[in-house]
């Protein structure tokens, strides 16, 4: 009996992983870079090439919300986009949140909310929470939980992230600070 | 002398001391961690759950590009066995033969010098295999099982005779389903050797652990191996092992002379890191007519793996949850070809108080008594298998205060009796009593020239904020502000504390931590009473208190100086103290150690066309004991609840019964609770002190899971008159 692991079927001897894409793309609003393996997704491109740690992959399936990140103004799970179709556009990360040194309410919500344990999920919570206000989606506990549902929390802080947010969405969301 | 009187800190909400890392990213977990030079590793696992390894072909994987080594059992040498811990033998060396013991076994691993050429090459490995017919479940009659594994099984009175004196019994079979840990931080261990000195950042709630277990793995000094976890992307129970792919990836690190990065992918994480395992158990209860219990009797069998241990003793609670002469409790463990389980959060009480407590339910049906009042008229006011008085206990006030602030008294008695539109109503509730735990600890505490003072600990913030009330408990102590204090943990080389588990930690280390500051305060105030020029020359040490951020006179906080300024004058940089705690004997104190109590009353509706289950609220009530930091306290049982409410309605990892095959090892497949599906939780606090720890602290980390299942299962008899048995509760037991 010959098996191999439950994964697609293995890359050709031409492998095109082989193969280097430059990308150029705005990160925090500063232009950027990056070289790599076509197969590279935009993840593994900010915390590998990047140095860009903040953003967590907790599954690489898409399935977490740990990895989010906002692409041109939407949250976008980095896990499922390659670094290669960045080119051009203008990615912002949890590193990427704060302005001129001081951090955006969100994530001083989180922290008087203590919406978080481990913490692991949090930037992709903040990215997500962030964005919700700006789509327009946190007008009532239900919607935020609805539209909060992609972030995973298996320390399970929701209701202390559903305040958090209910608390900046009260105070008049982010407009004033992005 | 003693410490300052009033307690601004110690107790209160404060914020997480570690929450501005966390919020901006650069709270630096394993997987973020990077050296100069790392190659990066992958695993090649099994596709078969039993059998044999014929051949194992990785001539395509070596030649792939950025490969540097492939490792296989013809490649690692022969490697011993870890070390024994207080959770059983440590789990098997990886690729020391040929056998495979369960589907998703370590079979290889490659290293590479990106994280995609190691993945891509991993694919090109080729394994031939002879397989064999796997043992998976507990009914296969070549299965090996192994009784009372914990020394926990426990009889007394008569247990047949009090069922026969019984006017009313219950007798009822439940099932409880594997359940993966599945913490949202992928697993990582980097490995780096410089000679013989390796240092390792590893995904553990027992940094201290992993560090023995590689030294002898690897013969090396414990003095030499340096194990780092200073935050940990979640744990519940998975980082309570030095698994196999650890020992691999420092393996790796060996053989190439490089570092080397292993992070485990999802799927890998339900067959690499442990799982809470299926069992059955069985319950027989009975009670005379006026709601007295006289029996309980209470067996359980899980699934273990073949050549691991798992601490699961489902019935072991049952023996001193109730008041009641005649008990018998017995644990039985099945091996089979089944990834390791370990410890999931509440590991055997979450399962076995699911079956106590509904077949308690099940018994006040049967009496057509009230549950609540079924559970009050069998309190255990001394425990029941010692005869000795509580350290603590506040249980009765956890049911009191939780049917008021529920409405308990509105429940109408009958299933049924409730609905809204489709929708059935019904209320449940159940008790929790949960065990004493605590091991020896060390703590260090310093203060140093900037006036300011560190805690120092190999124990680790697993997310329940240690850090916190640590900074918040040496704070209080030592009279400074909590700006002024700061803790280093999670690092094996300062130390020794035990794992993050077991709700243990917060008593033990901050216990250490207490007694260093002690030693500490003792240190300083040594140095200033002989000092003509310290304004506390000569003073009495009573009379000498820690507030100000220094040492005061009571009652005269003007006398005093600064730590800062009482080292400064004596030309030390830093002075420290080490400080230990070791867990009270129950006989010594002539009282029952007590772990945290609790009441937790869940509502449910459930759509009677479509058998849909959605909890609606829960009210959670809470004895902890003090309570050290209010606001992290709540977060911890917010976050059990809703783990419990995880594995009453979702949470099932599914094995292919032919192949041995977890069927769904995504989030995709594997449900776990999100934010829609969490209802309005109100979590209280209520109790005294402990009297049997020295800061009367009880642990909450797993209390809060511990009998959520069973008040939903409960509630959801009330709702709709069906009783489910068996977890999770899915609409198909309720069309």
């Amino acid at each position: 009996m010959t098996s191999t692991p439950d994964v697609p079927p293995a890359p050709p001897q031409s492998d095109p992983g082989a193969a280097e894409i430059t990308t150029a793309f705005t990160v925090n609003g500063t232009p950027r870079t990056v070289g790599a393996d076509t197969r590279v997704t935009l993840l593994d491109a900010l915390r590998d090439r990047l140095g860009l740690t903040g953003t967590k992959k907790g599954c690489d399936q898409g399935a977490c919300g740990a990895c989010t990140v906002h692409v041109d103004g939407r949250r976008v799970l980095a896990c499922l986009m390659l670094a290669a179709q960045c080119d051009g556009r203008e990615v912002t990360t949890i590193e990427g949140l704060s302005r001129e040194g001081r951090p955006h309410p969100m994530q001083d919500a989180f922290v008087r909310h203590d919406g978080f344990q481990c913490g692991y999920c949090t930037p992709g919570q903040i990215m997500s929470a962030v964005a919700l206000l700006r789509e327009g989606r946190a007008g009532t506990d239900e919607d935020i939980r609805e539209f909060m549902s992609g972030n995973l929390c298996r320390c399970a802080a929701y209701p202390n992230v559903v305040a958090a947010i209910k608390d900046v969405a009260r105070e008049g969301g982010d407009h004033a600070h992005l | 002398m003693s410490t300052a009187e009033d307690l601004p800190v110690l107790g209160a909400p404060v914020d997480r001391v570690d929450g501005p890392l966390k919020v901006t990213g650069q709270a630096p977990y394993p997987s973020d961690v990077d050296l100069p030079g790392q190659a990066h590793a992958a695993l090649v696992q099994s596709t078969i759950a039993a059998g044999r390894i014929t051949d194992l072909d990785t001539t395509e994987a070596e030649k792939a590009p950025g490969v540097l080594a492939v490792l296989t059992h013809h490649t690692v040498p022969r490697l011993p066995r870890g070390p024994m811990t207080s959770l059983g033998v440590s789990p098997p060396a990886p690729l020391q033969d040929d056998r495979i013991r369960h589907h998703g076994q370590h079979v290889a691993l490659v290293v590479a010098e990106s994280r995609e050429q190691a993945t891509a090459a991993a694919r090109l490995v080729r394994v031939e295999y002879a397989p064999a017919d796997p043992v998976l479940d507990f009914d296969d009659p070549r299965a090996v099982s192994v009784d009372d594994p914990w020394g926990l099984d426990s009889h007394r009175g008569d247990v047949d005779a009090g069922l026969a004196s019984a006017d009313v019994t219950v007798d009822a079979v439940y099932t409880t389903p594997d359940n993966t840990n599945n913490p949202l931080g992928l697993f990582s261990t980097l490995a780096a050797w410089e000679g013989e000195r390796l240092t390792v950042y590893d995904a553990t709630q027992w940094p201290a652990m992993v560090r023995e277990t590689l030294a002898e793995v690897f013969g090396v000094p414990e003095v030499s191996v340096r194990v780092l976890s200073p935050f940990l992307g979640g744990g519940f129970g998975a980082g309570l092992r030095a698994w196999p792919h650890v020992i691999l990836a420092v393996q790796a690190a060996r053989d190439v002379g490089r570092p080397v990065k292993l992070v485990l992918t999802r799927p890998q994480m339900f067959t690499s890191v442990g799982h809470r395992p299926k069992g059955v158990q069985r319950v027989r209860l009975g009670a005379t007519a006026d709601a007295t219990l006289v029996a309980i009797e209470h067996h359980s069998t899980s699934l273990l793996a073949v050549e691991d241990d798992d601490y699961e003793p489902f019935a072991a609670g049952s023996a001193v949850a109730y008041a009641c002469p005649h008990v018998v409790t017995a644990d039985r463990q099945v091996r089979a070809n089944v990834p390791a389980p370990v410890s999931m959060r509440a590991p055997a009480h979450a399962q076995g108080n699911f079956a106590l407590e509904s077949a308690m339910d099940e018994l006040a049906c049967a009496l057509d008594v009230d549950p609540l009042e079924l559970r009050l008229r069998n309190h255990a006011d001394v425990h029941p298998a010692l005869g000795l008085p509580w350290s603590s206990n506040a249980l009765r006030e956890c049911y009191a205060v939780g049917a008021e602030r529920f409405g308990w008294s509105r429940r109408p008695a009958r299933p049924r009796s409730r609905r809204d539109g489709h929708w059935l109503v019904g209320q449940g509730m159940a008790g929790v009593s949960y065990p004493w735990y605590q091991a020896p600890s060390l703590a260090r505490v310093t203060v140093t020239a900037d006036g300011g003072a560190t805690v120092a600990s190999s124990g680790m913030d697993i997310g329940t904020g240690t850090y916190t009330v640590l900074t918040q408990l040496c704070a209080h102590l030592l009279g400074l502000p909590l700006e002024q204090v700061r803790s280093d943990l999670g690092d094996s080389d300062l130390p020794e504390a035990p794992q993050a588990g077991g709700s243990g930690l917060t008593s033990a280390l901050g216990s250490a931590v207490a007694d260093a500051c002690e030693r500490l305060l003792g240190a300083l105030l040594e140095l200033v009473r002989d000092d003509p020029e310290s304004p506390l020359h000569g003073s009495d040490p009573e009379d000498v208190v820690a507030a100000g951020g220094g040492l005061r006179r009571r009652g005269d906080p003007g006398r005093g100086e600064t730590y800062a300024a009482i080292l400064a004058r004596h030309g030390r940089p830093q002075l420290g103290a080490d400080g230990a705690s070791t867990p009270a004997q129950p006989t010594e104190l002539g009282m029952a150690l007590a772990g945290a109590f609790g009441a937790h009353f869940a509502e449910v509706r459930v759509d009677e066309d479509l058998g849909l289950v959605r909890v609606s609220r829960v009210t959670t009530v809470i004895d902890g004991g003090r309570i050290l930091n209010e606001k992290t306290a709540r977060s911890q049982v917010i976050g059990g609840v809703i783990g419990g409410i995880g594995m009453a309605v979702f949470e099932d990892t599914i094995t292919d019964p032919t192949t041995g095959r977890i069927a769904n090892a995504t989030f995709g497949d594997y449900l776990v609770p999100v934010h829609a599906d969490v209802p309005d939780l109100d979590v209280t606090f209520v109790g005294e002190p402990d009297r049997a720890s020295a800061l009367g602290v009880k642990g909450v980390g797993e209390v809060g899971l511990v009998g959520v299942a069973a008040a939903i299962a409960n509630a959801v008899h009330h709702a709709t008159g069906v009783r489910v048995r068996s977890l999770p509760i899915t609409l198909d037991a309720l069309l």
